[in-house]
């Protein structure tokens, strides 16, 4: 995605403004990558990572792992794993809330159910 | 509403009063010794996990399912106390007031009658929380409950089956009645200023049977404990509005092959436990007046009576103990007295 990029350098550099071992090679070091590889991703001259290493720049940058992942335009494997198994479930649940403003979805709650006895 | 996290039931009433909520959690506490002596109140353990039945549809009865709700595992013989906590109501500066009812196997713990929906006065079939702190077993005679202890359905030694004659539904039921909001408002008009609140915070585990997971609760030793009157009217209560859950009692040793997860252990024995010198526990609340036993449980048959008669072995480590260190709590005294244990 081309936005992701762009955004990796920008926290990065921010980082780096602070803190010197936020360099292209210290961070490609440290998640272990190749620094030119990181360089291109950054410069959108490379596809955005694995996983794994999205995982771990998102540690090593302290950013949300499902926000970064998601500017790669990826879904994490749980994530991938839990609709895979009941898709049917899982994509009318998604399309429903689509619109649905943050406070309403973070209300919906899972009751205790009631049968006959 | 209910709703399940961490291993409370939280009951809430957002058609009622949007703040009005009581939560309901399972504590494993020592088996009492069942030798016809009175004993003050056991410790909190800590509390059993609880699952819904729906989480695990392919492994559970489908009795279970069928019943909706939840369920917890206990070993045999394994004891139990259920504790209650309302809401506080900042503007009204009181704790919401909610009628309980709880049955094992769908026959009254606090009368002895038949489930039904509602509540009823005479006799009380509910008890009235926050006045009600917990409930530990069967309301034998006033002051005194037998303690619920786990047997598995179908041995012959719960309520259920000494009443009934039948094994048929097994675990407990319960049912939240919230006051009616205009009683509540009557009752308890809302204050200006606003009071530096203490909550009252008290918290306070045979023959083998067969494989079929169902637990009912029997009635075990003796303990000191009062079923509060209503200090209300039984027409203050909300019935329409009343929420009910199925609390299936899983046996602990099926517990890992329906959910996966290994269960608690069980709880030490009194002797082990007071022997350490931790704490049981003394309450009062002076003005509240305690309902009458019920005649019907007053007849049950404690697991140790029945497993006598019975000749089977059903409550190993059954010996007498004289709790040593005993803590009195009393309603609004004092603050951070924990009906806990510490093991």
């Amino acid at each position: 995605m081309k936005g992701f990029g762009d955004y990796l350098r920008k926290v990065r550099e921010q980082r780096r403004s602070e803190d010197a071992t936020f360099s292209v090679r210290q961070l490609a070091s440290r998640v272990g990558v190749e620094p030119s590889y990181l360089s291109k991703v950054e410069r959108g001259q490379q596809p955005p990572p694995s996983e794994k290493t999205i995982a771990a720049l998102a540690r090593e940058l302290d950013q949300d792992p499902d926000v970064l992942l998601a500017m790669a335009g990826k879904v994490s494997g749980d994530l991938q794993a839990i609709i895979r198994n009941r898709p049917k479930l899982f994509a009318d649940l998604i399309r429903q809330l689509k619109d649905t403003p943050d406070h309403a979805v973070l209300r919906l709650v899972r009751e205790v159910r009631d049968g006959e006895w | 509403m209910i709703e399940l996290a961490s291993n409370v039931l939280n009951f809430t009433f957002p058609d009622v009063h949007p703040e009005a909520e009581l939560q309901i959690n399972f504590q494993r506490t020592l088996r009492i010794p069942d030798d016809d002596h009175d004993y003050p109140l056991p410790p909190g353990l800590g509390t059993f996990p609880i699952q819904h039945v729906d989480d695990h549809a392919a492994n559970v009865p489908s009795s279970w399912l069928q019943h909706g709700g939840v369920m917890l595992p206990m070993f045999q013989s394994e004891a139990m106390w259920l504790d209650f906590d309302s809401s506080w109501i900042e503007q009204n500066d009181v704790a919401y007031p909610f009628a309980i009812k709880v049955a094992a196997g769908k026959q009254c713990a606090i009368s002895g009658e038949p489930w039904n929906e509602g509540v009823t006065g005479k006799p009380q079939n509910y008890m009235v929380a926050p006045e009600q702190p917990w409930l530990d077993g069967f309301v034998v005679e006033k002051g005194c409950i037998r303690q619920f202890v786990a047997m598995p359905l179908g041995a012959g030694y719960s309520a259920e089956e000494q009443i009934t004659g039948a094994a048929q539904h097994g675990g407990l039921q319960v049912a939240v009645y919230p006051m009616k909001r205009n009683v509540f408002e009557r009752r308890f008009p809302k204050v200006k200023r606003m009071k530096n609140t203490q909550s009252h915070d008290v918290c306070y585990s045979m023959p083998e049977c067969c494989s079929a997971p169902d637990m009912g609760l029997a009635p075990g030793g003796r303990m000191k404990q009062e079923i509060y009157s209503d200090p209300y009217d039984v027409d203050d209560w909300d019935i329409e509005a009343g929420g009910r859950c199925f609390v299936h009692l899983c046996n602990s040793m099926t517990w890992q092959s329906l959910t996966g997860e290994v269960p608690p252990h069980p709880a030490p024995t009194a002797k082990v436990y007071s022997s350490s010198g931790l704490p049981w526990f003394d309450y009062y609340d002076d003005p509240m007046t305690a309902v009458g036993g019920s005649p019907i449980l007053a007849k049950l048959k404690s697991v140790a009576q029945l497993s006598a008669e019975k000749k089977d072995a059903a409550l190993p480590e059954n010996e007498s103990v004289t709790p040593g260190n005993l803590v009195l709590c009393r309603k609004g005294l004092k603050q951070g007295q924990v009906r806990e244990g510490a093991i």
